[in-house]
């Protein structure tokens, strides 16, 4: 068996991608990449605020309804549905709109980089 | 309920652990594969261990006796558990993975240029793996004593054993196949019961939850403040974890991280719907379970209470098997993220050292739980989210989001989100669970705003103090990588 010895590096650099990194350091370089982190951030705080305002109305829709959290479907009271199964669907579609878009802005990102 | 059953379901899963370990011991051999399992592992098998390692005693246990004593209260755990790791998709993912950092306080120091946050987010996050792990300990003694009938100490010593034996032997690479099982396990054992038990119900003429999911303990309803506040933690304390953190190094790129939170996304709600399931049929037709404090324990006792029999044994044993499944993955994922950060700040990064580190960090937390009593395994590990909520979850939003951050703001953050929220958790301890006003018992409401706060306006009286690699480390974080074929 062979040893290895271990001796991670502290910051990881990447060799490789140096020559991009020093044309992303350009003024017009620099620009593109706030640009892109602005337009993640926001796509973040939208899908977030989109899904904790779901979350929230949840309860509000079982306290102002009266009754509805007793009512039974298929003999389960209505808001064990409503928490225990019917959240999670809104997490997942969540989840895979913020991919979609956050793939697009990163595509926009590259043609904007490569076409300079 | 049959010990002999017990301990040998206890004994296939120790094995069935230790042998995947041993197999992935053959093809882990370089540093790589010892820390982050070469990045090369698939989404799915990503995924699912990613899903082992976080569904911990709190979600196999904890939560459906939650449920049992609180009802739909309860459900929000589970939700908040979850919905963790849809923030953690969209703020922290593929940035985290870009960074190319192999552990948090790696991240930190990175980002931030500074050795000093690098020793004060290494503090932070071996204080947060050993809270973590002492739950899972007070899990298995649960578990042994009620099934099996021997002293609780074996238990937390049972899991500590195994989890050193595996992390030793193998690193990282054989824990993903380990804790990829151990997902499927963990799910087959709670679904497979819970199926059977429903279908016996519905056979013996039962009408399906006829009587109403009345509240068996008295337990007063949560209060709205926390309720919010239960979720601020769960919410943002997911994103903070070292072992879910360290899983998405293993990734080959920022968009495989993101497949990869989706896919554990799915697999976590389908896992949910059981304990929820548990929580509702205990409710109805063994709320007896309740009232004698067996609460923790409702998961485990329920097939032997509605099915009976050697069947019931048997739903039992499986039960069981996935209950120590459940705490010798989350166990071990929380060790080697540990071992991974003691070895590279105080043992200087060697294989040896890696082991050593295993060990110590597996046996303080044992210590830990001989000395503390085990209450409800899903509130504890809650105020565990609390305070990784407010000490690493502003740190790395800030640092991932917010060109503006400085060394002096991050400390100063940490230590107060620290201090903050562990002042809550020591001062509610030694009030003891009745008389720890709300305020107290949830800290995450006030808490993690509080870090952030700190962390803003230190960093913008020490502006000067921004590290010249800003630009070019943000642009590492956020640019995505290049597809190979086309690399120059």
């Amino acid at each position: 068996m062979t040893r290895v010895r271990m001796t991670a590096p502290r910051t990881a650099p990447r060799p490789a991608k140096e020559s991009r990194e020093a044309a992303q350091d350009s003024e017009v370089g620099q620009v593109f990449v706030r640009s892109l982190i602005r337009s993640q951030l926001r796509l973040a705080l939208v899908v977030a605020s989109g899904f904790l305002l779901i979350l929230g109305a949840f309860p509000l829709l079982l306290a102002a309804v009266p009754g509805l959290a007793e009512t039974r479907v298929a003999g389960i009271p209505f808001a064990w549905l409503l928490l225990g199964v019917g959240i999670y669907p809104v997490i997942g579609l969540s989840a895979w709109l913020y991919i979609r878009m956050a793939a697009r802005n990163e595509s926009r990102y590259r043609d904007l980089a490569d076409d300079r | 309920m049959n010990p002999g059953v017990a301990l040998a379901a206890l004994a296939v899963v120790s094995l069935a652990t230790a042998v995947i370990g041993f197999y992935g011991l053959r093809i882990s051999r370089t540093t790589g594969d010892f820390y982050v399992a070469s990045r090369t592992v698939r989404p799915w098998w990503n995924a699912s261990a990613i899903g082992g390692e976080y569904l911990s005693a709190a979600s196999f246990l904890g939560v459906a006796g939650l449920i049992l004593l609180s009802g739909t209260d309860a459900l929000w755990f589970p939700v908040g558990y979850t919905a963790g790791y849809l923030m953690l998709l969209l703020f922290v993912a593929a940035p985290l993975r870009r960074s190319g950092a192999y552990t948090i306080p790696d991240f930190t120091e990175a980002r931030l240029d500074s050795r000093a946050v690098r020793r004060v987010t290494s503090l932070v996050v071996v204080l947060v793996g050993w809270l973590y792990i002492v739950p899972q300990l007070h899990g298995a003694a649960l578990t042994i004593r009620i099934t099996t009938g021997l002293p609780s100490w074996a238990g937390s010593v049972a899991v500590v054993v195994v989890v050193c034996l595996t992390v030793v032997a193998g690193g990282m690479r054989s824990i993903t196949f380990v804790q990829a099982f151990q997902y499927w396990l963990k799910l087959t054992a709670l679904a497979v019961p819970i199926l059977f038990i429903i279908f016996v119900l519905a056979g013996n003429g039962t009408p399906a939850l006829a009587p109403p999911a009345a509240n068996p303990t008295g337990v007063a309803p949560a209060g709205l403040y926390q309720n919010v506040s239960l979720l601020v933690a769960l919410l943002f304390g997911t994103l903070g974890l070292p072992h879910v953190l360290v899983r998405f190094y293993t990734n080959p790129d920022g968009q495989s991280a993101r497949r990869t939170t989706l896919i554990v996304l799915g697999l976590m709600s389908v896992f949910y719907l059981f304990p929820t399931a548990y929580g509702l049929v205990g409710r109805v037709f063994a709320p007896g379970l309740a009232r004698s404090g067996q609460a923790d324990a409702m998961v485990l006792l329920l097939p032997g209470e509605l099915v009976g029999g050697t069947a019931g044994d048997l739903l039992s044993a499986l039960v069981v098997a996935g209950a120590f499944a459940a705490f010798l993955s989350t166990t071990s994922g929380l060790v080697v993220s540990l071992a991974g950060v003691i070895s590279q700040d105080v043992l200087g990064g060697g294989v040896d050292g890696f082991r050593l580190a295993a060990v110590v960090s597996a046996l303080v937390p044992l210590g830990f739980a001989f000395m503390t009593d085990s209450f409800a395994l899903a509130g504890s590990v809650g105020l565990v989210f609390a305070f990784t909520a407010s000490t690493v979850c502003p740190v790395l939003l800030l640092g991932i989001w917010w060109r503006g951050l400085t060394d002096a703001g991050a400390i100063a953050g940490m230590l107060t989100g620290g201090v903050l929220c562990g002042g809550a958790m020591v001062m509610g301890a030694l009030a003891g669970a009745a008389s720890t006003p709300a305020w107290l018992a949830q800290p995450a409401a006030w808490t993690v705003p509080a870090a952030f706060a700190v962390m803003v306006l230190v960093s913008r009286a020490t502006v000067h103090r921004v590290p010249k690699t800003m630009s070019r480390v943000m642009t590492r974080l956020h640019t995505p990588e290049r597809p190979l074929a086309t690399e120059r």
